[in-house]
């Protein structure tokens, strides 16, 4: 009878890859007439306010506000260009943030070497010259034009978050150097790294092949073809965590900056929102998932360089707890030794740009409010010394 | 001259008031009409408004003065008619003199209301509620509402208790707190209502002690807004509960920015000042985007290099992909 039947007997024909395929990038035939319920922009704020509201204290509600209102951006110049951006963006009250500050420094250094025991290394690493980002003045909440093509099609500059700009100072790449952004789409922070002439060899790679397309798709828009051979740049598509594997020891400087809850897009957009209750096992794994990238970016530079590591995302749970363990695997399974490097001497330039959150136990991390509405941004620097 | 005094000891003591109300309209037309013995022939006799009536009704030389000048500038004769009976009218209220003149400065229409109007307009505001005393302080502080139609009125208080469900009590303290609200379209009494209603669910009593109507929509949105945003108040569930204890709306509204911004928000003043000018700038575009709708997009890649290329930049922002940087 049907029961002594073997399992293996009965098929089910597999019509079509709709089983396989996840449940959010299906085409659906059949719409929602009504939102619902329990949106996941309300289940994240509901777990934010849980969470930063002990975390943050009373610094929480200036923060969540501006996280729920519009963002400001900065507009990273495009020195391959050959169109006179600056003194347009200039022309609209915009000021270059990192230079203004640079000048800044410089003429305090001059004012104190005399009377003050500084020496070079207390002074913040040479601001790199070639990264500009223009803002609007705090409070000010014009927006900026989109960028026009000059001549050569090239893009005279890109409009982000101005606080992404931190990390890749902070990353200080300089001449000479390999480079490596583990999950480098859509290309902002690649973009700006890249600003720096005569790099030895820049690597970008991203897991997922539709934003490979995305990042390629920026890097021509901005940056000259003859910079884009292949001697000189690499674009893969490979699984980060795996980078251990595929080249050790071999780059300078590797930026992490890796996927997280992206705090402002999950309280303000519904599409592609982590919070959604069909993503909750993917979020729980973020902090593994990483722990893991940062591992691959500490075994992949030579040991002497340094690994930046970013997020764009309050929580303790993604940012310090990370770099924590992350420190410790390092050397338990692969007896590599890091040291963090301070970046206070880089973020006192700043604080008049953007609001700095009070001693963080490592690491940096920008905090967005309304007159500066810049971050969430983290940033850790780890030298390998081993 | 015997008429004369009982006129000044009628005006000086209210219990006669009401009672010598139709006789001391008439005196009074006989006071004014004796001056019309010096007019010229060829003329009509009329009521005509003089320096001397005008003193007799309890005015300063100067008061009548004023008076006279503002009314021989305007509109001509039947102004002045008018303006006589405005003023009998409203000194027989019980305002004194000196607040009837500011109350004429304040709404120069006065003059021109025609004396059984403006009976109907004040036993109306009676039959809402507003008895001697709250009549007096609306009259004198919002003059205008003599100035509207009974009809206008009427509508108005309709609509509060019947799509706004207040009781009549509370329509005649709106009346008496809040008389600018007559003068606003229904839609945006509409739309006030349901947005502190649904919104912020505050239900009718406490409107009415906060005094809501006195705010502009745009002033009770912003701070709403804030306050929300800050994580300060929240909209009640279906079961009218929250999981934080929400301001009333009293100490939201009824204090100055400086206060609420740092006292009832915990925020400083920089802040809501950029808020203010970003939420003016969302709403604009709420608006606008409404008018968008029948435009159709292209497809979706397009979308979201336009960012950086395109003119729709920053109005197509909702299409972005997480990890921007």
């Amino acid at each position: 009878m049907a029961l002594l039947m073997e399992t293996k007997l009965i098929l089910r024909k597999v019509k079509d890859l709709r089983c396989f395929t996840a449940k959010r990038n299906r085409v659906k035939e059949k719409w929602a007439a009504t939102r619902p319920k329990y949106p996941p922009t309300r289940l994240a704020l509901q777990h934010m306010d849980a969470v930063y509201g002990a975390q943050l204290g009373s610094l929480w509600p200036s923060v969540r506000v501006a996280l729920l209102c519009e963002r400001k951006y900065g507009a990273l110049v495009n020195t391959h260009s050959h169109h006179d951006v600056i003194s347009e963006l200039q022309h609209h009250g915009c000021a270059d943030f990192i230079t203004s500050t640079a000048l800044q420094e410089s003429v305090q250094v001059e004012g104190e070497s005399q009377s003050d025991l500084r020496t070079t290394s207390d002074v913040s690493p040479g601001l790199n010259a070639n990264i500009k980002c223009f803002v609007f003045p705090q409070g000010d909440i014009s927006r900026f034009k989109p960028a026009r093509p000059d001549a050569n099609g090239l893009l005279g500059y890109y409009l982000m978050d101005a606080a992404s700009v931190l990390p890749c100072l902070a990353l200080d790449v300089r001449e000479g150097h390999t480079v490596l952004d583990l999950c480098a789409a859509p290309g902002g922070k690649a973009l700006a790294f890249m600003q720096t002439h005569g790099l030895g060899f820049v690597c970008l790679n991203d897991s997922s092949v539709s934003r490979t397309m995305r990042l390629r798709r920026v890097l021509h828009s901005y940056i000259p073809k003859a910079l884009l051979s292949d001697h000189r740049l690499r674009i893969s598509s490979f699984d980060g965590t795996m980078w251990g594997q595929i080249e050790r020891g071999t780059f300078d400087r590797v930026l992490v900056d890796v996927p997280c809850t992206t705090d402002r897009h999950s309280v303000t957009e519904e599409d592609n929102n982590i919070f959604s209750k069909s993503r909750v096992g993917e979020r729980r794994r973020l902090p593994q998932l990483q722990t893991e990238l940062l591992l691959a970016g500490l075994e992949a530079v030579c040991p002497g360089g340094e690994v930046l590591y970013s997020t764009c995302t309050l929580s303790q749970q993604q940012n310090q707890a990370v770099v924590e363990q992350a420190e410790q695997l390092a050397l338990e399974r692969h007896g590599i030794q890091i040291q963090v490097v301070s970046l206070k001497p880089l973020t006192r330039n700043f604080t008049n740009t953007f609001h700095f959150a009070p001693e963080l136990s490592v690491g940096e991390l920008v905090l967005p409010h309304l007159a500066a509405n810049f971050g969430p941004i983290y940033m850790c620097k780890l030298k390998r010394l081993t | 001259m015997e008429t004369h005094c009982a006129l000044l000891w009628t005006w000086n003591t209210p219990v006669h008031m009401m009672v010598n109300l139709k006789k001391s309209i008439r005196l009074l037309k006989r006071l004014c009409s004796s001056a019309a013995d010096n007019i010229p022939q060829n003329q009509e006799p009329r009521v005509e408004l003089s320096l001397r009536g005008l003193l007799d009704m309890g005015f300063t030389d100067t008061q009548a003065e004023h008076i006279y000048d503002t009314v021989g500038k305007s509109r001509g004769e039947s102004t002045a008619k008018h303006t006589l009976s405005t003023l009998s009218a409203l000194i027989v209220l019980g305002l004194n003199p000196s607040s009837v003149l500011k109350l004429l400065e304040k709404c120069p229409e006065l003059y021109s209301i025609k004396e059984a109007q403006l009976q109907q307009r004040i036993a109306n505001l009676r039959k809402l509620g507003l008895v001697e005393g709250s009549l007096q302080r609306v009259v004198a502080h919002h003059p205008q509402i003599l100035t509207m139609k009974v009809k206008k009125i009427n509508s108005t208080v309709m609509f509060l208790k019947e799509k706004c469900l207040f009781t009549s009590q509370q329509v005649t303290d709106i009346l008496r707190d809040s008389p600018t609200i007559i003068q606003e379209d229904m839609a945006q009494i509409q739309y006030k209502f349901q947005y502190v209603y649904f919104r912020m669910g505050v239900k009718q009593a406490e409107m009415v002690k906060s005094r809501l109507f006195r705010f502009t929509l745009d002033e009770v949105r912003n701070r709403h807004c804030f306050l929300e945003r800050r994580g300060l108040f929240e909209t009640p569930d279906k079961k009218g509960q929250t999981t934080i204890v929400n301001p009333k709306l009293g100490s939201i509204l009824n204090v100055d920015q400086d206060m609420f911004v740092t006292q009832v928000a915990k925020a400083t003043l920089e802040e809501y000042d950029v808020f203010q000018r970003l939420i003016a700038r969302e709403y604009q575009e709420e608006e606008h985007l409404t008018d968008f709708d029948s435009i159709s997009d292209d497809d979706e890649a397009v979308e979201e290099e336009d960012r950086n290329k395109g003119k729709m930049g920053y109005m197509k922002r909702k299409k972005k992909l997480p990890h921007e940087t």
